[in-house]
């Protein structure tokens, strides 16, 4: 028997689980008049125990029935604003039209079949079942257990808002729709899962998000044909054009204000029940090396932080492979007087330089992933054996060198300046030095052509990770490790080809222009959102304010119809 | 069956001929009669051939041009960069000619005399890279390795160039992209590094030697300096806009002056020792007086204009496999899935060829070196001449008073759903919806959306 076969093939020998139930097998089930057979419907497609049935009577002598999951509905108000007000109703027979008028919840859906009825059930929603009544009426009494809206541990803002994400996602969605107060935000919601039915909410701006990658999107995720889906890492893998690809194909992110500064500018945004995590398409490398505090600060200090960042990345990469190409193959990569000192304490020690830089990078790698998950009063414990016991010991036992251990380290604090690129990092460090350790710099060099020729290739969802860069686009340059002040940021990023790509409407009377086509040109001219020269004459200034006006009611209109800028650039182009 | 199909992940689907394939793109996607999609841009043509192209001169060409011509090192390039130019111009003034590719075109005439001459341009890559490649091997044990390295050290590299190959044009003009900061970083640090230590007086007197030197250091370069047929295959998937062989050709003119400039600055840095100062790039910054305190941080910028360099050498391979695939590949291939491959069949080929040769033969460096550059100079006139030429004989679109309007079916634009992968690949880089691809198929008196919308506006 062949170790590997396809997967078609595998899939033919082990099919799937078809004796597990899913919603699916009882689509063609419809509600009687019944409250019995009805409430018989549910539990047979929910037989669990937690599925409660709660019978009674109305003064009118109708039978009715509540069903609900334990534990994830608000029994009271069940009772005060449901069973109670049915409970009084004289009426010898009801109508779908009676109950809904009678129950007093804002939130009220009918379901035509048991299945869609068992599926809003185990959402944390009540049935209300009523003899005489052919539909089940879903009663919004949710109370599912959700942690508080707290700022995520992954992502700390200095300045800015310090929201993030829960694992419920309608109050993510509650979180982005704060945000974004238009009717241009749309959600589709979505189910994935044969067994945990997990909601999925696709989030963009209608007019903005370019609808090949919406339809690209959801064609994908119709395709998922998996049990479970717990994580939104696990849509992340399912969706992600390429199977094995090293660096990530999609944008992720704890925080709403992050979450919606992506939509605005074209990109489509995936939020996940039971994931505080949520996932942006297209996604660009250069995403990773921008912080939510970039737009808080100085456009100058965003732009020497941005850069800190890049570098700091390319240190923890090719620092320890560098040290030990050089060690080995290219000694005058090093001074002189360095040289010498490496020399000193290298000079007893009985490993090779890449096998000692290997062994201290486990070492790291080993403490890292222990300090994650060792409980808090056991990390201080921790930090001294991995600092002191490790580190110092094994430098005076003359296992390993002081200079390497201060490089693994730099390496691992410079790896965390961008802690979005923490998990590719790791692994290309370690691809770098094997390298290294093999073919010297020209196998780091060579690795570094050969990355750099893949990220340019791999486009996900019609956009090249490596844009700005590779293809340049000059224009989205101005946000990508350079941060430009926000009157520079007029247009949305061409790379997610948005349909409509003017975000900032009219320059501000204390700002410089550059005459008056450039405004009059609207979306299309690149060069009307660098304006030069200044304008001085009361007369042009008075023009100037009703050309704004003019401008912001186009852009209203623009906005409204959905079509924008973008019939507008052509126009002029 | 359906249900275990739609499991499978997105890209798994692309062997059925509807999926993602990378090859379902570009040109002569639906028959050799349509327009074509460009596949690479102006922009990225003008950085091709002002920071690519000019890296593969840095190696062997300057000791090589001193040793001939001393001090008038600059004339030959010089008369070199001269002649490539025009024959650039030659090149973008046949591709004004026509909207169609360069295959296409040929094919019109005589589909064996097509796949002639692409196969012949084929083999003459590889044949104009197999010098340049020991040449590499050698810079590579020179700028890596302080000990002496493993015979196989090198071999990597033709890993890299297999992947390389695999893809298509559109990943060149990418890689051009990304090219332009790391050679303009790189080359403008080395260069300011070095130019403290330049005695430019050693290039006077001008023409202080003679002519017949100067002519022969010409010739026996041609290996490094034939530039034009590596432009010819690019030419093809890029759509000639009016005004671009202005600028193309001044993109190339600029590579010659960082050319030209290096080539002042190692003989003013090395003077009457330039000739045994072989792979200069990576020795002409070491004087520098602050690195005796940081060490050869030098050689970072060397390592950085490497991967320029590696690029480079591999280019040749790259163009072979194009031009291989283009000729053999089924006419009816709308899946792309043939042309990918016989790009792979053809990679591996060529690359695996030239792996054994590089292994094998690079101790015979100075025979083959003469046999090259000496016995079979003419070849590299003859492509990079005597076929941009011999191309002005084409047909253009309106040649002849014909109206080739039928023939040449404007691309249909128009957003396809069904096939949004394919798309999205098809688009030229930074293109966006509104850009400059829709303006350039319009056609005068032709209605189109936006004419439709501006009246609508009027109205």
């Amino acid at each position: 028997m062949p170790l590997f076969l396809p997967e078609s093939i595998l899939f033919c020998f082990f099919p799937h689980t078809h004796d597990v139930n899913t919603f699916e097998d009882f689509k063609n089930e419809r509600f009687t008049g019944g409250v019995q057979k009805n409430a018989e419907s549910i539990k047979r497609i929910l037989p669990s125990e937690d599925v409660l049935v709660y019978a009674f009577t109305t003064n009118g002598g109708v039978a009715c029935a509540l069903i609900y999951a334990d534990g994830m509905v608000n029994k009271q108000l069940l009772g005060d604003l449901a069973a109670r007000p049915l409970s009084a109703l004289n009426d010898s027979a009801l109508t779908a039209e009676t109950v809904k008028k009678t129950v007093l919840f804002p939130e009220i859906k009918i379901a035509l079949t048991p299945a869609d009825a068992a599926r809003e059930i185990l959402d944390g929603n009540a049935l209300l079942l009523c003899d005489g009544i052919d539909k089940g009426v879903i009663v919004g009494a949710k109370l599912v257990p959700a942690r508080a809206v707290t700022e995520p541990q992954t992502s700390i803002a200095i300045k800015g808002p310090r929201e993030g994400f829960i694992e419920d996602v309608k109050s993510n969605m509650a979180l982005v729709r704060k945000r974004l107060k238009t009717g241009n935000l749309r959600f589709e919601a979505l189910r994935v899962g044969k067994q945990s039915d997990t909601s999925v909410a696709l989030c963009y701006l209608s007019g903005i998000a370019d609808e090949n990658v919406l339809n690209a999107l959801k064609k994908r995720l119709g395709e998922i044909n998996t049990d479970v889906i717990i994580d939104s890492s696990y849509i992340a893998a399912f969706i992600a054009p390429r199977r094995y690809s090293l660096f990530k194909e999609t944008g992720t992110t704890e925080k709403p204000d992050i979450f919606c500064a992506k939509i605005a500018e074209g990109r489509i945004g995936i939020l996940v029940d039971g994931s505080p995590i949520a996932l942006t398409v297209p996604y660009l490398l250069a995403e990773d090396f921008q912080s939510a505090d970039d737009y808080f600060i100085s456009p100058f200090a965003a732009t020497i932080f941005r850069f800190i960042r890049f570098f700091a990345a390319a240190i923890a990469l090719l620092l320890p492979a560098f040290y030990v190409a050089s060690q080995l193959f290219k000694i005058q990569l090093i001074p002189l007087n360095l040289t010498l000192t490496i020399a000193g304490s290298i000079r007893d020690l009985p490993l090779s330089p890449s096998l000692e830089m290997f062994l201290i990078l486990l070492v790291l790698e080993i403490l890292k992933e222990a300090s994650i998950r060792m409980p808090k009063y056991v990390g201080l414990a921790l930090s001294v054996v991995g600092a002191l016991v490790l580190g110092d010991t094994a430098v005076s036992a003359g296992f390993v060198s002081s200079p390497a251990i201060i490089i693994v380290a730099f390496s691992g604090i410079c790896l965390y300046t961008v802690p979005d690129f923490v998990e590719t990092g790791s692994v290309l460090r370690w691809l770098f030095l094997i390298a290294a350790g093999s073919m010297g710099p020209f196998g780091v060099v060579l690795l570094i052509a050969f990355l750099l020729y893949y990220l340019i290739t791999a486009d996900a969802f019609g956009a090249p990770p490596l844009a700005p860069f590779a293809p340049l686009i000059k224009r989205d340059m101005k946000d990508s490790l350079l941060k430009a002040d926000p009157y520079s940021l007029a247009l949305r990023p061409a790379t997610f080809k948005p349909k409509n790509r003017r975000r900032l409407s009219a320059l501000p009377l204390s700002r410089p222009t550059g005459g008056e086509n450039g405004e009059e040109n609207g979306g299309g001219n690149e060069k009307s959102d660098k304006p030069t020269g200044t304008v001085n004459d009361a007369q042009k200034i008075t023009e100037k304010i009703q050309s704004q006006s003019t401008a912001r009611n186009d852009e209203t209109a623009r906005n409204q119809t959905g079509k924008g800028d973008a019939e507008q650039g052509e126009k002029i182009r | 069956m359906k249900e275990i199909c739609t499991t499978l992940p997105p890209y798994a689907k692309a062997a059925d001929g509807k999926g993602t394939s990378a090859d379902k793109r570009g040109v002569e996607k639906s028959g050799a009669k349509k327009a074509f999609t460009p596949l690479i841009l102006r922009r990225q043509l003008c950085f091709f051939a002002a920071f690519i192209l000019p890296v593969s001169k840095l190696l062997e060409a300057p000791s090589l041009l001193a040793y001939f011509s001393k001090g008038d090192l600059l004339i030959p390039a010089f008369l070199h960069y001269v002649l490539q130019t025009g024959m650039l111009a030659v090149l973008l003034y046949v591709c004004s000619k026509s909207e169609r590719p360069l295959y296409a075109r040929l094919r019109d005439v005589s589909a064996p005399l097509a796949r002639t001459v692409y196969t012949l341009l084929a083999a003459y890559y590889v044949f104009a890279d197999l010098f340049p490649l020991l040449d590499l091997e050698r810079f590579v044990y020179t700028a890596f390795f302080d000990t002496p390295p493993a015979v196989s050290a090198f071999l990597p590299f033709f890993l890299l160039s297999a992947f390389l190959c695999t893809k298509n044009e559109k990943a060149i003009g990418r890689s051009a992209d990304l090219c332009m900061p790391v050679f303009l970083f790189a080359f403008s640090g080395l260069i300011f590094m070095a130019l403290g230590e330049a005695d430019f007086t050693q290039l006077l007197p001008l023409f202080g030697t003679s002519a017949k030197s100067d002519f022969k250091a010409f010739y026996q370069s041609l290996v490094h300096f034939s530039d034009a047929p590596l432009i010819l295959p690019l030419l093809s998937s890029y759509k000639y806009q009016k005004g671009d062989g202005k600028k193309i050709t001044a993109a190339y003119a600029g590579g010659g002056g960082f050319v030209l400039l290096f080539l002042a600055v190692f003989y003013g840095v090395f003077g009457s020792l330039a000739p045994r100062e072989t792979y200069a790039f990576d020795k002409i910054a070491r004087y520098f007086t602050a690195l005796d305190v940081v060490g050869r941080i030098d050689l970072l910028l060397v390592y950085m204009i490497t991967v320029v360099l590696l690029y480079a050498y591999a280019l040749p391979l790259q163009l072979s496999v194009q031009c291989l695939t283009r000729a053999y590949k089924k006419d009816n291939d709308a899946s792309g899935a043939d042309a990918e491959k016989k790009r792979l069949i053809f990679s591996l080929s060529i690359n695996g060829a030239l792996l054994l040769f590089v292994f094998f033969c690079s101790k015979y460096y100075n025979s083959l070196y003469r046999f090259i550059a000496a016995g079979m100079f003419w070849i590299f006139p003859l492509f990079s001449v005597g076929l941009p030429l011999a191309l002005l004989f084409l047909k253009g679109d309106n040649d002849n008073g014909k109206n080739n309007s039928k023939r040449h079916k404007p691309p249909d634009l128009s957003p396809d759903p069904t096939k949004e992968n394919a798309a999205q690949n098809e688009k030229p880089d930074d293109v966006a919806p509104s850009g400059e691809e829709i303006r350039d198929e319009k056609k005068p008196g032709a209605a189109t959306t936006d004419d439709a919308a501006k009246e609508a506006g009027a109205k």
